[in-house]
């Protein structure tokens, strides 16, 4: 055990090591953020002071130098763009990407798990052609169209919802959270049905796949030679047999929602990290594009890390065997 | 079980119906400010955005606001008189000491960053107060154009803590002897973000600000009780907004948003000629430009008949009718021909074949190649009429590759002058010669000229004219200087002016839209039909 983490923490370390070599030569050879944010009535007096503020004007390795010492005493810098301290940019948009992935997650789960049952255990049914109809359409259509598509149905047509931007928060924890206000709510829901639409497709299949193959499984035939009721079989047997690769999935998807939900929040103007990144990109703000990748890189290793822990909680085979 | 939760909370919510009416006015931007610190940062999110928190001596029209007029003593010496019976929305009333103030918190470098001003009052050697309503401003060297440049200095209220009472010494070196100034999280937080504005703060954030009306404002009340700005830089998704109710006015719909506009009842759209020139920049050098070759090796854009063959193939009335359903009008010159100042300049022709027999003429018969960039992220419209221009020059035989970049890469690519000829828009707040005195002439340090010559241009006339404007504080006679150096200019064409752009706002029918010319929204253009 003690070892898997070790090797695990040394494979991370290495990684976001590359990451940030990568991104940090990437923005400099294909942007120059004094060029971005320089207004047009710049002298070159101006251009070379400004440089020197951002801190662009010494040498690229040098720069990269200074970046990673003071990365190693946790200082991700100062953005380009905001002239604030990068870490606590990107923390404070946090929230609002998280909740917004959570719920596309429940959405995803609570919806897809239990189309997916039901289509695996009642092959035969039209209901169940219907659902493997919408769910290849779902996996199909383009995430920016179907988030437009949902505007104008939701929020034009109907006017049930507003079309973008984050609704009251309450404060929670000294942060503040969407989901315990009726107002906040309403301004979530869209995001979060957008990217759970995807993830309601991927969930239904895999539960459809899983379902077909427990069904057959020496164990449920035994349970209902038993006489176990159906919702018993289900609800106890099928369930947790069918769980792992949706967990796995889960797991990956939620790092997926929370680093790359960028046309999601750019066209909710959902103000997250991934606008944060999209912003950050087009004015060449290194700082924060930077800071991110790394972000994400370590998000994800973890992620992974739970995973595998979890992955070998559920499945008594897998710890056994280890 | 999460479920049928959800299935209820949609179904309540069907009995809501959009925003309750009440005197707010909720507007979107199509970009965010990035600070309510009005100091340092320009951009149009940002000067609007505290334009309705934050007022200067002088109005973005050209036009005294907190001042009622100013006059030179002398070339170097401008006194300005204040308005009377003006009050901070803290109380405080509006004097002389707050001009002095605010231009010692400009001068000061929060973390070392210099502001939207640091450099522009280079030349301002003092700011006196010479009484409660009179401020003096001396300067090192003739500098006219000051006037101009006060739209950007906020005035700040100068109370609280660390202030002594009396006089302030302008000091820009010693930070005027005062120790602490407002930092960016004072204004963020409303302490500090009191102005004298029509509007007081509530909250900011990057993706919302509110503000509450000023019931003690010195001008006219506004109608509006509240107003929240939204930023939306999707544009799908603010005319979505739009048009779900979630706001009244929205900024820069698309010209395909404009149409779908006009034949919905509930909305409309109000245009308004603004102060920005859309032109081509050609880089002139005799030793070539960058991306542009002939067969014999000669810089075609150095020949001036070339230029001209250029400008003659581009139908400018195609491009405002067709591309932009008319919400464009065609350029006769480098600033806005309605821009107050600007000269009558004859109008740009448009006849290829004359184009292509000057092409010849100049030694071109077979063309030449041609790299052309132009941002794609930047202008409306801008890729489709960097198409078109392609397509004119094309015409009368001109190879062109046609360069779309995002802003980012194209203003790198720009700074190193690695662009022979790019397509560009110049704003111009600062008054009609706003553009060529920055773009056309020879570098001049001391009067501040020259700094984007991306043309390598070098004229003795245009030069003699535009350094007489940069020192010539009487009215008249600066326009008349700024006419000359346009001729000069145009004469020369080291870039080809194309069209202006409109300011276009889409909003609810029920209103209507005082527009402004210098691409800003602010709430007070919005009032009820």
């Amino acid at each position: 055990m003690l070892s898997f983490t070790l090797k695990r923490l040394g494979q991370s370390s290495v990684l976001v090591l590359i990451m940030s070599v990568l991104v940090f030569f990437c923005m400099y050879v294909v942007s120059d953020p004094v060029a971005v944010l320089a207004s047009d009535d710049f002298t070159e007096e101006d251009l070379i002071v400004l440089a020197r503020e951002l801190g662009v004007d010494k040498p690229i390795v040098v720069q990269y130098y200074q970046f990673i010492s003071k990365l190693l005493q946790g200082d991700f810098g100062i953005s380009f763009v905001y002239n604030q301290p990068v870490l606590p940019l990107i923390l404070e948009r946090l929230p609002a990407t998280l909740e917004v992935a959570i719920l596309a997650i429940m959405i995803g789960l609570c919806v897809g798990v239990p189309m997916g049952i039901y289509s695996g255990l009642n092959r035969k049914k039209k209901v169940t052609k219907a659902i493997s109809f919408i769910t290849t359409v779902g996996y199909s259509i383009p995430n920016f169209w179907q988030a437009l598509l949902l505007i104008i149905v939701f929020a034009v047509w109907l006017k049930i919802v507003p079309a973008s931007g984050r609704g009251d928060t309450t404060v929670l924890f000294g942060v503040g959270w969407s989901f315990f206000n009726l107002d906040g709510l309403r301004h979530m829901l869209l995001p979060a049905v957008n990217l759970a639409i995807y993830k309601i497709c991927m969930q239904t299949r895999l539960a459809r796949s899983g379902t077909q193959e427990v069904m057959f499984q020496d164990y449920i035939t035994f349970a209902r030679a038993k006489g176990l009721p159906r919702h018993r079989i289900i609800r106890r047997h099928l369930l947790r047999n069918i769980l792992i690769p949706i967990v796995t999935i889960t797991g990956l998807e939620l790092g997926g929602l929370i680093a790359f939900s960028t046309v999601t929040e750019s066209v909710f103007s959902w103000p997250g990290i991934g606008k944060l990144l999209i912003d950050s990109i087009h004015h060449a703000d290194r700082p924060v594009v930077v800071a991110y990748l790394i972000l994400i890189t370590l998000m994800f290793v973890i992620i992974n890390f739970i995973v595998d822990i979890v992955y070998a909680v559920l499945d008594p085979r897998i710890r056994h065997t280890q | 079980m999460k479920t049928k939760f959800f299935i209820l909370v949609l179904t309540s919510l069907i009995g809501f119906s959009s925003a309750l009416f009440a005197e707010n006015l909720r507007m979107a931007y199509s970009s965010s400010p990035r600070s309510i610190d009005p100091f340092p940062y320009g951009g149009a999110s940002t000067a609007g955005y505290k334009e309705h928190v934050f007022e200067a001596l002088v109005a973005a029209d050209d036009s005294p606001l907190l001042s009622t007029g100013w006059v030179w003593n002398s070339p170097t010496s401008l006194t300005v008189n204040l308005r009377r019976g003006i009050k901070f929305h803290n109380g405080e009333d509006f004097t002389a000491r707050d001009v002095v103030y605010s231009a010692c918190r400009m001068m000061y470098r929060v973390d070392g960053k210099r502001n939207l001003l640091t450099s522009s009052m280079g030349p301002i050697s003092d700011v006196v107060e010479v009484d409660s309503h009179t401020v003096r401003f001396e300067t090192k060297n003739p500098y006219p154009l000051w006037i101009q440049k006060m739209k950007f200095l906020s005035m700040l209220s100068a109370s609280g803590g660390d202030l002594r009472p009396g006089p302030i010494t302008y000091d820009p070196e010693g930070n005027c002897g005062i120790k602490s100034y407002p930092t960016r999280d004072d204004f963020e937080n409303g302490n500090a973000a009191v102005g004298t504005g029509p509007f007081k703060h509530v909250s900011y954030s990057k993706t919302l600000a509110v503000l509450q009306r000023n019931d003690a404002y010195w001008g006219e009340k506004s109608i509006w009780e509240g107003v929240e700005i939204s930023s939306v830089s999707n544009s799908g998704a603010r005319l979505a907004g739009l048009l779900a109710g979630d706001y009244d006015v929205i900024e820069n719909p698309t010209t395909e948003d404009v149409k779908a506009l006009e034949d919905n009842s509930s909305f409309a759209y109000t245009g308004k000629p603004a102060w920005r020139t859309m032109f081509v920049v050609l880089n002139v050098d005799p030793k070539g430009a960058p991306g542009v070759s002939a067969s014999d090796g000669s810089a075609p854009l150095s020949n001036l008949k070339v230029r001209k063959a250029m400008s003659l193939a581009i139908n400018r009335e195609a491009i405002t009718d067709r591309l932009f359903g008319g919400n464009a009008t065609v350029a006769n010159q480098y600033a806005p021909s309605y821009r107050a100042g600007a000269p009558e300049m004859p109008g740009l022709e448009y006849n290829p074949e004359k184009a292509k027999s000057l092409l010849s003429e100049a030694g071109y018969k077979d063309g030449f190649t041609l790299s052309f960039s132009t941002p794609s992220d930047r202008y409306p419209n801008g890729v489709r009429v960097a198409q078109a221009l392609t397509q004119y020059w094309s015409r009368i035989g001109i190879k062109v590759e046609l360069n779309s970049q995002p802003w980012s890469v194209f203003a790198k690519a720009r700074k190193a002058r690695e662009m022979g000829a790019f397509f560009y828009g110049w704003g111009h707040p600062q008054g009609p010669a706003q553009m060529i005195s920055f773009a056309f002439a020879t570098r001049n340090k001391d009067l501040g000229l020259g700094s984007s010559n991306y043309s390598n241009y070098s004229s003795e006339a245009f030069d003699a004219a535009i350094t007489s404007w940069a020192v010539e504080t009487n009215p008249d006679k600066s326009n008349e200087h700024v006419a000359s150096a346009m001729e000069a200019a145009m004469a020369d064409l080291p870039g080809i002016p194309v069209y202006y752009t409109h300011s276009i706002w889409a909003h609810r029918s029920d209103l209507k839209i005082n527009g402004r010319q210098d691409e800003r929204t602010h709430a007070t253009m919005v009032s009820y039909k």
